[in-house]
């Protein structure tokens, strides 16, 4: 069976950070969420992948120009109208049934097997979430779909949809009658085949992920640490103590005096410490580098950070070649946060900072706030609003 | 400069073939052509690109062949022109890749023993000459008629009387074996049957090889026998990929984040403050180094250059660099001095020339290129690896970057022996290092201004670049490139030369690109601007980020970031590489295959 993988979107809540790179590529536990995605399609016996790609395509392709085990096919969907009209882009390479998923979810491969099993020609995977009202909430008649309503304001059911589809090869034909209405949802395609009265079944997910803003790296990133094997390559310096599950890149040096607490992941080519502490549920990306006297704790540094002596991150996402200077420390708390109009309240956040930013040293981030990419902040500053890309702090 | 293969296996050979020469491609494109040991031997060739050959390809059976595609030396770009080369008896064809010098003598000798030539290259000679040798066994035949050859190549012939066998042979022009399962095969680089094989044999100057689809036997250059093991290639096919890129040229210019990453992974700590190479290396410079010769062709020639001034700047050792194909005969050697090589594809035969020449006299010698296992690396005292991947564009981009910055780590490295640098400068140095991934992304993210500013000199009649210092040969760089793949006129100048002639070439027609840094010769450069503006053309200013003054001396600004003098090369560079695309893809030019042009030239 072929799976149709939709990678083509931009993902506007979660800039800074995808302004350089497409939402699927955001990293958790130093790995494409793709990359996730692929893992389980291949391992839940897909023998071809047709992905949808769109914004930033070149990031995708390149990527995973070595991936092996799996064909895969590239479509492009210029414009990024809507996922059902992204998936039209896959038609010429459909045959037969075949099975759609979203490119940023974290799905596991049981759950696939569970949908490319089930005997119905049409089926849905669904999942219980504690928070319904920011997707499409399903409702069941003896494990028929009967309707999905999206976003609802009040709470009207607890399950809803993954966006995860088994599908014959004529969805293309009802894709093609309401794309050229101009609906260009894959929800309303299926709305309007349960009006037809064909039965589509559900079947019950076992874990899915979805990452809508910039700290659900942080939460995803804490699971995923949780399933990542340990591994430790490279020079480990007499003196430095590991527990837990640490995983250690090639060629990356950790320095006497270092005390790393697992679940841990260190890419290639780092340099750490000495006498740096990195706490649980961490992830550092490739040449990174962080100094003597700084600790980590519950964050997300990607790749070419360096983090100089003295500092203190916690549940903070530090974006792609991004500088910290000496001193630096963010207070992790409760706190709004506004992304596209919308107010979020959360318990537990520190500071999310784009790629390539420059910050310089005795620098204080409060909680919560956005720092865009490529901005450059001044020396003693203490940082209590968001800052837009490309600005500069004096 | 060609690029042949030989395949002795199981498959359609007419299939694999095609595939390998479309590996090859980048070594000469102008007509291509196969031959297939079917009931008898078959020939094809076409003019114009491999795809042109596959779409009128006849379908041959047999599982053994040779094929060529050719970048004219001796000969116009004709059907009859193109190899394989067919013996009289139609029995032997070659293909050839090199220069063979005597050939006017020989073909002269054979003419009058009756043989008749259809082409006018030199490689035809070689198969009439194997014929000549012929005794029933094809190896013997090769290596007597190669014996009475000047000059060099690099040749795979076959025969129909000895259906399953190729025999290859190479003095000064790359050839490798790829040994796969119940196939074997021979080709100008590794690339062409790495989607068969990664394990690989070299073969070195002056020896002959016979391989069948069982197996491999190489003989020396006095015809005995020699054991040589496999070699594993690691890197991967898909490195040659586009990755949703328009051009190979692009993606190269856009992987540079990376590899400038890549020159320094494993040979810089932060923490302990230094510059580490492998032993052979570091055993090479611990030795007094009183002057140093770099000799390199092309974009190499230009990042020596860029080299000089850094390895002078740092370590006040002085260095020479030459243009390979003068230095193998002119250069002076003094055995007291250190000669590098900087070569991409380490198969440059000019460069290889020097390299031999040096050697000869004595002198230590050191290769910068990209390609393990190439010649250069084998006959050299020591090699460093730009570490870069594959690059397919011919116009050289992420290559020449990585060049520089080896001659910085270099240079780094010879500053501390001779105490020149303490610790806190190289801890700078290294710091700076760092920050040049964010550098290069930073003037990526700028490909829609370069892209205006590459719409309005698009139809010039000539653009000149101009720089001082370290700025100077980036201006040649910037000028080859966009001479290189668009087609327009361009040259770079030293800024203080300018009043010197080339003043005479300024009209308004005529925009010039001029690099300013903000160092000792900032003031220089701008009056250069003013004086350059007096008369009549646009000046187009690369300047750093920080640097208020520029706007009100030029037309336009291009903007790079900078925190280091010495390392601002880098950024400028991909800058001007992103210009000469963008002018080349407004000019609809054939960006990954310039006419006439080849990757790596592989003749005099």
């Amino acid at each position: 069976m072929k799976a149709v993988i939709l990678a083509a979107g931009e993902g506007k809540r979660l800039r800074p950070f995808t302004e350089t790179m497409p939402k699927v590529m955001l990293p958790v536990a130093n790995k494409p969420v793709l990359e996730y995605v692929f893992d389980a399609v291949k391992k839940s016996g897909i023998d071809e992948i047709i992905v949808v790609v769109g914004y930033k395509k070149e990031v995708i392709m390149e990527y995973f120009k070595d991936y092996e085990d799996v064909k895969i096919n590239y479509v492009v969907q210029d414009k990024q109208l809507g996922t059902a009209h992204a998936l039209l882009q896959a038609k010429k390479h459909i045959k037969d049934t075949f099975i759609v998923l979203s490119g940023d979810n974290i799905i596991d491969k049981n759950s696939i097997s569970n949908l490319i099993k089930d005997k119905s020609e049409y089926s849905i995977l669904i999942k219980e979430h504690p928070n319904p009202s920011k997707y499409g909430v399903v409702f069941l008649e003896k494990k028929i779909l009967k309707k999905i309503i999206e976003k609802p304001r009040e709470e009207v059911g607890k399950f809803i949809s993954t966006g995860i589809y088994k599908l014959p090869s004529t969805i293309f034909n009802d894709i093609k009658e309401l794309t050229s209405q101009g609906h260009y949802a894959l929800t309303s395609v299926i709305q309007s085949i349960i009006k037809e009265n064909k039965k589509i079944n559900t079947v019950t997910a076992e874990s899915w992920m979805d990452i809508v803003y910039p700290w659900d790296l942080l939460t995803i990133n804490e699971a995923m640490l949780n399933n990542a094997p340990a591994s430790v390559s490279g020079i480990i310096e007499k003196g430095v103590t590991m527990k837990g599950a640490v995983s250690i890149g090639k060629n990356t040096s950790i320095y006497s005096g270092c005390y790393i607490v697992g679940p841990v992941i260190i890419g290639d080519n780092c340099e750490i410490g000495p006498n740096a502490c990195i706490f649980p549920s961490t992830t550092i990306g490739n040449n990174s580098v962080v100094n003597p006297f700084s600790e980590i704790n519950n964050s997300v540094i990607m790749d070419d950070v360096q983090i100089r002596s003295n500092s203190y991150i916690s549940h903070s996402i530090i974006g792609k070649g991004t500088i910290i200077g000496n001193n630096f420390s963010n207070i992790s708390g409760k706190t709004t946060v506004e992304i596209e109009s919308e107010f979020k309240k959360l318990e537990k956040l520190g500071a999310i900072i784009g790629e390539d930013c420059n910050i310089a040293s005795n620098v204080v981030v409060e909680p919560g706030i956005i720092i865009g990419k490529r901005c450059e902040v001044g020396s003693l500053n203490r940082i209590t609003k968001h800052i837009s890309s490309n600005s500069k702090v004096m | 400069m060609c690029g042949i293969i030989g395949y002795s296996g199981f498959r359609d050979a007419d299939n694999v073939i095609i595939e390998c020469l479309k590996r090859l491609e980048y070594r000469g494109y102008d007509s291509a052509g196969i031959g297939i040991i079917d009931d008898k031997l078959k020939i094809y060739k076409e003019v114009g690109e491999i795809k042109n050959l596959e779409k009128n390809l006849p379908k041959f059976k047999g599982s053994t062949g040779i094929g060529h595609t050719r970048w004219a030396t001796h000969g116009s770009v004709t059907k009859e022109n193109a190899h394989p080369h067919l013996s009289s008896n139609k029995k032997i064809a070659v293909v050839h890749n090199g220069i063979i010098e005597n050939f006017r003598k020989l073909k002269d000798d054979l003419l009058k023993k009756g043989y008749k030539f259809l082409s006018e290259t030199d490689s035809e000679v070689i198969a009439h000459l194997v014929q000549d040798n012929y005794k029933g066994n094809l190896e013997k035949a090769v290596f007597s008629a190669l014996k009475k050859i000047n000059g060099y190549y690099a040749i795979v012939a076959a025969c129909s009387d000895e259906p399953e066998k190729i025999v290859g042979a190479r003095k000064d022009s790359p050839l490798v074996i790829g040994s796969g399962d119940n196939e074997n095969f021979l080709a100008s680089d590794i690339t062409a049957f790495l989607k068969y094989t990664n394990r690989v044999i070299y073969l070195n100057d002056g020896e002959t090889c016979v391989a069948t689809n069982k197996d491999i036997k190489i003989f020396d250059e006095n015809n005995k026998p020699v054991q040589r093991d496999e070699d594993l290639i690691k890197w991967n096919l898909k490195d040659a990929e586009k990755s949703g890129f328009s051009h190979f040229m692009l993606k190269e210019i856009y992987d540079q984040p990376d590899t400038v990453h890549n020159v320094f992974r494993g040979r810089i700590s932060e923490v302990n403050r230094a510059v580490e190479f492998n032993e052979k290396v570091e055993n090479l410079l611990k030795n007094g180094i009183d002057s140093i010769n770099i000799v390199a062709c092309g974009t190499s020639y230009y990042a020596s250059l860029v080299g000089k001034y850094l390895i002078e700047k740092l370590t006040n050792i002085p260095v020479n660099v030459e243009l390979s194909s003068e230095y193998r005969y002119f250069g002076t050697r003094r055995e007291s001095s250190l000669v590098i090589a900087v070569t991409q594809s380490g198969e440059t035969l000019d460069t290889l020339a020097a390299l031999k020449e040096a050697k000869n006299s004595g002198c230590k010698n050191l290769v910068i290129t990209n390609v393990i296992g190439s010649t250069a690396t084998r006959i050299s005292d020591a090699y460093i690896l730009t570490q870069s991947g594959p690059e397919i564009g011919v116009a050289a981009t992420k290559t020449f970057t990585s060049q520089i910055l080896v001659l910085f780590l270099l240079a780094l490295k010879i500053g501390m022996i001779k105490n020149k640098i303490g610790a806190d400068e190289l801890y700078n140095y290294i710091l700076n290092l760092k920050d040049l991934s964010r550098n290069v992304r930073i003037v990526l993210d700028q490909s829609n201004d370069i892209l205006e500013i590459a719409k309005k000199i698009k139809n010039s009649k000539s653009v000149f670049f101009i720089g001082r210092g370290i700025n100077y040969p980036l201006s040649l760089e910037g000028a080859l490139k966009l001479k290189e793949i668009s087609y327009l006129h361009a040259e770079g100048f030293a800024a203080g030369e300018l009043k010197h002639g080339p003043f005479a070439l300024l009209t308004k027609d005529t925009p010039v690109v001029a690099i300013v840094t903000r160092g000792p010769t900032y003031d220089k450069i701008i009056a250069n601007i003013g004086e350059v503006k007096a008369r009549g053309p646009k000046v187009i200013a690369v300047a750093d980020d920080l640097d208020n003054e520029i706007e009100k001396h030029a037309d336009f600004v291009l903007r790079f970031p900078s925190n280091s003098e010495l390392l601002s090369c880098i950024p400028i560079a991909v800058l001007l590489q992103l210009l000469a695309y963008h002018v080349a893809n407004l000019r609809g030019c054939s960006i990954d295959k310039p006419r006439n042009l080849a990757k790596s030239v592989t003749v005099e």
